[in-house]
């Protein structure tokens, strides 16, 4: 195991935003991490990098904890982040890398080849000599991913890799990614797209309110839960549902994907919650299946087989209906 | 009007003329005012740096002291060093009173707050991101500190600056324990008050002109600093 999280808790100002038991981030593996805005990502993966310490629990390199200031300070030697959106120093954006090389002690040569060597992979070897501050959003971002690459960290961290990438560059983004984890390089980045996750990750952990997400993290809403037990009708996003809870005050609302039912027509049936629609993309889900992403006004991902899909002869742009049962839409 | 013009083009003259007495005072007063600012910057660059960067028992506490220590009268600060160094005094057996190291001690008082509370307004300006990536590349506590102080070094020089003016153009203090002596120390504004007081306008008013002339000098550097700090 390159690093891991034991009952790791963390709280700014007296206030719980992180609580997760367990989680192993292991040599050539990726993991993702998702869950919806201030849902606790980056919290997360600063605690990760070690440059915030957690207020409870453990965070182990190779399994030995490190407790005290210049433990972390020599796990930072083998763990870098790319923050969400990264900074630059003042300089060129070589300087830039050669100041994180100076600080791993690497200079001359030995520094300029691995200069070389990040950018290209990122495709900004053309950016080298150029004022870091003058830099577009996209462009900082690839350097600052080519400035940890550059490292050849134990244990890669990014945060939103692809916020401000274009298409083109996402996959040249994750290619390199790849090749890191290829040289057995330990990585995590958190993510808001879930098709990015679930392509380039061997594992996804999805958090809501700083803890494991118990369901999958699709089709997640934050709702407002009106007072009372039993049918509610609340409003999430642009949807109105009804959900079957005791729960009251801000939750969390999930149509779990395999629950949905897709139709060409409206139901007559049990299902209260009914969403119309035209189907955006269609994509396999890499467990023998297919996922399809409706814009029912917010996107909604419902998953069905190959045998469904080809029977109802959907196709992208097809209008469509998607069904959940009050009872099958999880409030938590 | 006429008064006012005649002392005007009077005083113009006096500096032209290269008169050995305002220059003598112009040049001591550069001195003293000098080296406070330099021994204020010493002390309140780095406590300023501590109370705006780290966090410890107090610091809000220490950092709203500092701040009211900004408005300290001066009359009060040349009042507390006349204390301490007069000859019943504490460090009366120094025999420091109306000298120009007395001075200095006063105007160090007045500096260091100022110093220090603009650095540390400096270093909580710095964008957050610069230690967290300091740290993220595997800067060590004195580097990551280092590069905080680098984002931060126009806004610090221009607390320097700041400082540097005020006790140019401090009176208060500089007259309580100076003692406004001619030829030892006898400052830029402790001159023009006695001279006005003498009715030697036209001597004021040359002293008056330089005092303008610094304090000019002293912004314009403070508005180069500030605008490649933007």
């Amino acid at each position: 195991m390159a690093l891991s999280l034991r009952e790791v808790e963390h709280a700014y100002a007296g206030r719980r935003v992180l609580a997760i038991p367990a989680f192993d981030l292991e040599p050539g593996k990726v993991a993702a991490v998702v869950g919806p805005n201030g849902s606790g990502k980056s919290t997360l993966l600063r605690v990760l990098a070690c440059i915030e310490a957690p207020t409870r629990g453990t965070v182990l390199l190779e399994g030995l904890p490190l407790r005290t200031a210049a433990h972390r300070r020599r796990a930072r030697l083998r763990i870098t982040l790319v923050e969400q959106r990264p900074l630059l120093f003042g300089g060129t954006v070589r300087a830039n890398l050669a100041y994180a090389l100076a600080l791993h002690g690497l200079r001359g040569d030995q520094a300029g080849n691995r200069i070389r060597d990040s950018l290209a992979r990122l495709g900004v070897d053309p950016l080298a000599e150029r004022d870091a501050r003058s830099l577009s959003e996209g462009e900082i971002q690839k350097v600052a991913i080519a400035r940890a690459l550059a490292l050849r960290p134990e244990v890669l961290l990014l945060d939103e890799p692809a916020s401000a990438a274009d298409p083109t560059s996402v996959g040249t983004l994750y290619r390199a990614l790849e090749e890191e984890r290829q040289r057995g390089a330990a990585l995590c980045f958190a993510s808001h797209q879930l098709e990015d996750a679930y392509r380039w990750s061997d594992r996804l952990l999805a958090l809501t309110d700083g803890q494991a997400s118990p369901v999958t993290p699709e089709n997640l809403f934050r709702a407002d839960l009106p007072a009372g037990s039993g049918t509610k009708t609340v409003r999430a996003g642009p949807l109105t549902i009804q959900v079957y809870t005791d729960k009251s005050g801000p939750g969390i609302v999930a149509l779990p994907p395999d629950d949905i039912l897709i139709s060409t027509e409206p139901l007559h049936s049990s299902a209260r919650n009914a969403f119309a629609g035209r189907i955006r993309k269609i994509t396999e889900d890499g467990r023998g299946g297919v996922t399809l992403t409706v814009d029912v006004g917010v996107d909604l991902v419902a998953r069905i087989t190959h045998a469904a899909l080809a029977e109802l002869g959907l196709t992208v742009g097809a209008p469509v209906v998607l069904s959940i049962k009050t009872m099958a839409v999880r409030v938590f | 009007m006429d008064f006012f013009a005649d002392g005007l083009r009077r005083g113009a003259a006096l500096i032209l003329s290269g008169d050995p007495e305002v220059l003598g005072i112009t040049w001591f007063s550069l001195q003293v005012a000098l080296a406070a600012t330099v021994i204020a910057c010493v002390v309140g660059i780095p406590l300023g740096f501590v109370a705006g960067t780290t966090r410890f028992w107090g610091r809000r506490a220490a950092l709203t002291t500092i701040n009211t220590l900004l408005a300290f009268p001066t009359v009060v600060v040349g009042l507390v060093i006349w204390g301490l160094l007069a000859r019943r005094g504490p460090l009366g057996g120094l025999g420091l009173l109306y000298t120009w190291v007395a001075i200095v001690a006063a105007e160090v008082v007045l500096a260091v707050p100022i110093a220090a509370a603009l650095t540390a307004a400096a270093v909580q300006a710095v964008d957050p991101r610069v230690r967290r990536t300091a740290l993220t590349l595997g800067a060590g506590p004195w580097r990551t500190h280092w590069a905080v102080a680098r984002e931060a070094r126009y806004a610090v020089m221009s607390g320097v600056i700041v400082a540097f003016g005020r006790v140019l153009a401090e009176v208060g203090a500089a007259m309580i324990v100076g003692g406004n002596i001619r030829y030892q120390t006898r400052t830029l504004t402790t001159a023009v008050a006695l001279a006005t007081s003498q009715g030697d306008f036209s001597l004021a008013m040359a002293l008056g002109l330089i005092l303008l002339a610094l304090a000019l000098t002293v912004n314009l550097l403070l508005q180069l600093f500030q605008g490649r700090g933007a």
